[in-house]
């Protein structure tokens, strides 16, 4: 059996957080959250929850022995709300009982009074207040303002996008232990082992060493669980410090949807300038992100967002500005592409809305614009191995997009109320944390003394396959089989001081932690070999046997470690990696913040039923580069997922909130996210052919985000099915385009609007 | 509701608030429905109280006092264990809890416990064949069908209640039996492989059998 991982989900045997068999004095908490978006607690009465038979505790900030604080980037965000609450769904009180119905029985029992503040759910409306989270935040290059003359095009308009909620399967949960010496166990379902580590000393008190944290594997992060779980790991920590009892935490679903922040929503007005020929020469944009009620990652999400705003074009003169703002819903955080979909959905918006004008088609823009081989990024750096027009041409190649392009049209004209429409998506993506310093990872491997091998890192499994990947790497280095390797979950008393799994980067940054430390082991079992077979020559292993001079020794991975052993040898390293060459001013906004960048050309086709506003995604196909896949069963796994995600996120998903600030899209019925019937009839992501990536482990590139920016191409692909019914139809680029909106720009009275 | 759970005097109001929020919008007097009804009009003043429940889950009885309110679910997942069935919504509305209840897929966390009575429950864990995957375990396996895991589960019993319906699914099928089904990693493009392969296999196999 391959991948470990895979065979116990499959069995139902994986055990997730609440899954885990607790000790009989085991307690349970639940969160009792603000009802509304913006208030002054006047009054909050515990009384007659506290007197419900089973109820242990009611703790509240009063309660926290440490810092009534968890904001990470930003001190900004409290634990449990003191005396006035910022978004719906703010925690305020924890209930701690004998079961998790009682807790729940017993939150519906507390009494608030609120009195009610001005709720601001819109951020340009935070932005005319001036409800800042940080400084605005530009990046430039060249200049626009001298390029405009040059220019005979320029569009200007307006780009919006939607929150989107991560909704991974396994809620929000975490169980904290009391052990001895005032000590604390806390299993998280984290993406951030140290984050949780870091938030429950600042909550308890205690020092980090006091606190250990174990992640050991999420049913579906998606970033939702990067900076997130450190609130609901601490909840259950600070209930168990207080109560010296074990104390689970795990969140309903709807507890999971209104507390929890989303992806953000932002506002961009965007102005692009090109000349005769279709190439772009200026491009101005700002953002305004609708960060929620505290910072949590909103600022390094901005900054992607501003790193990503030219997607994979190239443009002499960039003005890119981005305001970060406080508004009274949930802290929205990371969501894979992490900013920069919507960065891409702005200047893919400009690029079709300047065909539009020069009337040729948006494929003909994006493709005159892209990047080469030693193109200016607006940072600082080139485009290094640059393989954005390769995958262009392949995708052309492979999809006989021409073909493609004729058969629709075909279509179009015989058909009168069914149009397709289709549309190509390049995309560009960095990789590496755009903070350098989370650009680290360590790795302790141990050899037992019957050869068996096992792995630790801060890598957390969540479906991404980054155990299998480990696995992958050691075996190669060791040459043994994989059933002799095994990765244990990530804890912080094994790996410390980690960055968390995220930015798409987990299998590169620990994976090349774990190729060293995996290195410094064999160079000593080799040597042990050599002084054993009383040779000057370095022997090799090839499948668990030892060579020397390619013959066989007699030797075989067993008995070297044996003998390793008996000499007293260390069998067990840990490695620390840093990715090297990488830094980033942010003064100046210049720098070479990315390892490498990830390309690839996607291209997706619709038919849209003009009478219902419904539609089908026929297809949705992508060349991909993916350096040379670690695990390419794995990594077609993972660019699916992430591109039927995003076409979620442009379609169907939508989120409501009610003016006061409650989230009305709180269950699965309000809030729709694809089913299998809505997975694209044809998915064809294939793998750049011929391409490598000596910057990554064992020349692969990161694959977890960069796929979902193909979907981007839905919308644009919708669009053009609407024109084919509609010609004079100018719509709003508003995502997520929902059949609501589909049916508006099929028949609303106005041409030009079609927002609903 | 009929007027049959009026008898002990119990407002159907009432009544539900006693056995939560699990099926407040059923209009259906299921058994389970009525033994607890049953059972609460020996004890009107008090909603919370244990009637007795015998299950046969996965070939085995087990014989269980439960609270009248209890899912499915909750009595497999915390009174026997069997952690196998997710529970991701708690509102049958994702299909992570999915079971057989006498071969049909259910989901169990919007049904009674006391509704499973006298009926064959099957949950993954009752699907190996010994040692041995489920040649649909397998398919998901050499398939690719998940990434997560939290919802295989769930739709590697879907799978199982299509094909003991209609072995020979076409694509089709394939999606409407699995629609029930969240997955939000999205592994659907193999989890449609995966379900017509366990079908092919399986089908090939009755073949070499005749
Ligand atoms: S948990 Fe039962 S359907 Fe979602
Ligand atoms: S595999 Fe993660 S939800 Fe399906």
């Amino acid at each position: 059996m391959e991948n470990i991982d895979l065979l116990y989900h499959a069995r139902g045997e994986s055990k997730f957080i609440d899954d885990l068999r607790l000790p009989s004095d085991a307690l349970y908490a639940a969160i009792f959250y603000s009802s509304t978006g913006h208030g002054r607690i006047l009054s909050l009465d515990l009384r007659d929850a506290l007197l419900m038979p089973g109820v242990k505790a009611i703790l509240t900030s009063k309660d926290i022995p440490g810092e009534n604080q968890i904001g990470g980037v930003i001190a900004d965000e409290t634990l449990l709300a003191e005396d006035e609450v910022h978004y719906a769904g703010q925690p305020i009180a924890l209930v701690v009982a004998e079961s998790p119905e009682c807790a729940r029985k017993a939150v519906k029992k507390i009494k608030v009074l609120f009195d009610e503040l001005p709720v601001v759910l819109d951020p340009r409306e935070a932005f005319r207040k001036g409800s800042f989270i940080i400084p605005p935040r530009i990046f430039s290059m060249g200049n626009t303002s001298l390029a405009w003359d040059n220019c005979l095009v320029i569009v200007e308009g307006r780009a919006e996008t939607g929150a989107q909620e991560h909704l991974y399967l396994e809620t929000q949960g975490s169980v904290a232990y009391p052990t001895d010496s005032g000590s604390l166990k806390v299993t998280s379902s984290t993406q951030a082992p140290t984050a949780v580590q870091r938030a429950v000393s600042r909550v308890t008190g205690l020092p980090m060493n006091k606190i250990e944290v174990e992640a050991s594997r999420l049913g579906g992060g998606f970033g939702g669980k990067e900076d997130q779980a450190n609130s609901f790991a601490a909840m259950a920590a600070l209930s168990a410090l207080k109560l010296n009892r074990p104390v689970k935490l795990v969140l309903s679903r709807q507890e999971d949807l209104r507390i929890t922040g989303k992806r953000h929503p932002y506002s961009s007005d965007f102005k692009l300038g090109l000349d005769s020929e279709g190439r772009i020469l200026a491009y101005e944009v700002t953002f305004y992100q609708n960060a929620g009620a505290s910072a949590d990652l909103s600022p390094a999400i901005l900054d992607r967002t501003l790193f990503h705003c030219t997607n994979s074009y190239f443009v002499p003169n960039v003005k890119a500005t981005a305001y970060s703002l406080r508004t009274n819903l949930p802290p929205m955080t990371a969501f894979r592409g992490f900013g920069a979909p919507q960065g891409m959905f702005a200047i893919e918006s400009a690029i079709f809305k300047a065909a539009e004008k020069m009337g040729v088609e948006p494929s003909y823009l994006q493709e005159k614009n892209l990047l080469k081989e030693g193109d200016a990024f607006p940072y600082g750096q080139s485009a290094e191995g640059c393989r954005a027009k390769e995958s262009w041409l392949a995708a052309l190649e492979t999809f006989e997009t021409g073909e493609i392009k004729n058969r629709i049209e075909k279509f179009n004209r015989e058909n009168q109320f069914f149009k397709k429409g289709f549309a190509f998506m390049p995309i560009c993506f960095g990789i590496s944390f755009t903070n350098a310093s989370m650009n680290q990872a360590g790795a302790l491997v141990h050899i037992y003394s019957d050869g068996s091998i096992g792995i630790s890192t801060a890598a957390v499994e969540m479906g991404q396959g980054v155990n299998m990947k480990l696995r992958q790497i050691a075996s190669a280095i060791f040459q043994v089989s994989l059933d002799k390797i095994k990765i244990e979950p990530a804890n912080t008393t094994r790996v410390a001081n980690t960055s968390p799994t995220a930015a798409s980067a987990a299998a590169d940054l620990n994976g090349k932690a774990l190729e060293k430390a995996c290195n410094e082991l064999l160079e000593r079992l080799l040597n042990a070999a050599a002084l054993k077979l009383k040779t000057e020559d370095k022997p090799v292993i090839i499948n668990e046997e030892i060579l020397l001079k390619e013959e066989k020794t007699g030797l075989k991975w067993e008995d070297l470690v044996k003998m390793a052993f008996d000499e007293r040898m260390d069998l067990t390293s840990h490695a620390h990696h840093i990715t090297p060459g990488i830094y980033f001013d942010k003064l100046l906004n210049q720098g070479r913040p990315f390892n490498y960048h990830v390309y690839g050309t996607g291209v997706v086709e619709v038919t849209l039923d003009c009478l219902r506003g419904t539609y089908t995604v026929d297809s949705l196909k992508a060349i991909h580069d993916s350096g040379k896949p670690l695990n390419p069963l794995i990594d077609r796994g993972q660019a699916e997922g992430a591109a039927i995600q995003g076409l979620g996120w442009l379609t169907m998903e939508e989120i409501a909130y009610a003016s006061k600030g409650p989230l009305l899209s709180d269950s699965l019925s309000a809030y729709k996210v694809p089913d299998v019937y809505f997975s694209p009839g044809e998915l064809d992501i294939r793998f750049l052919k011929a391409s490598d990536n000596p910057r990554g482990i064992f020349n692969s590139k990161a694959i977890g985000e960069p796929p979902f920016m193909y979907a981007i191409g839905v919308f644009f692909a919708l669009y053009n099915a609407i024109k084919e019914f509609r010609p004079e139809v100018r719509m709003d680029f508003t995502a997520p385009l929902t059949n609501e909106r589909l049916l508006l720009a099929l028949y609303s009275k106005e041409k030009n609007t079609v927002t609903a | 509701m009929s007027k049959d759970s009026k008898k002990g005097g119990i407002s159907r109001r009432k009544f539900l608030q006693g056995v939560g929020s699990g099926i407040i919008g059923s209009y259906v007097l299921t058994p389970g429905i009525a033994k607890a009804a049953e059972a609460l009009k020996k004890n009107s003043e008090k909603l919370i109280l244990s009637v007795p429940l015998t299950l046969k889950v996965n070939g085995k009885q087990a014989h269980l006092l439960v609270e009248p309110r209890t899912t499915l679910a909750e009595v497999l997942r915390e009174k026997l264990g069997l952690t196998g069935t997710k529970v991701a919504c708690n509102n049958g509305e994702c299909g992570g809890c999915t079971v057989l209840l006498d071969k049909k897929a259910v989901y169990s966390c919007h049904i009674l416990a006391l509704d499973a009575e006298g009926k064959e429950v099957t949950t993954i864990e009752g699907i190996m064949k010994g040692e041995n995957l489920h040649p649909i375990q397998q398919a998901f396996i050499d398939h690719d069908g998940l990434q997560c895991g939290f919802c295989t589960p769930g739709q590697v019993m879907a799978a199982e209640a299509l094909l003991l319906k209609n072995p020979k699914p076409t694509r089709q099928d394939v999606l409407e039996g699995m629609s029930g089904n969240v997955c939000r990693c999205a592994a659907y493009p193999n989890i449609i492989e995966s379900v017509l392969a366990a079908a092919e296999k399986a089908g090939s196999e009755t073949a070499e059998l005749k």
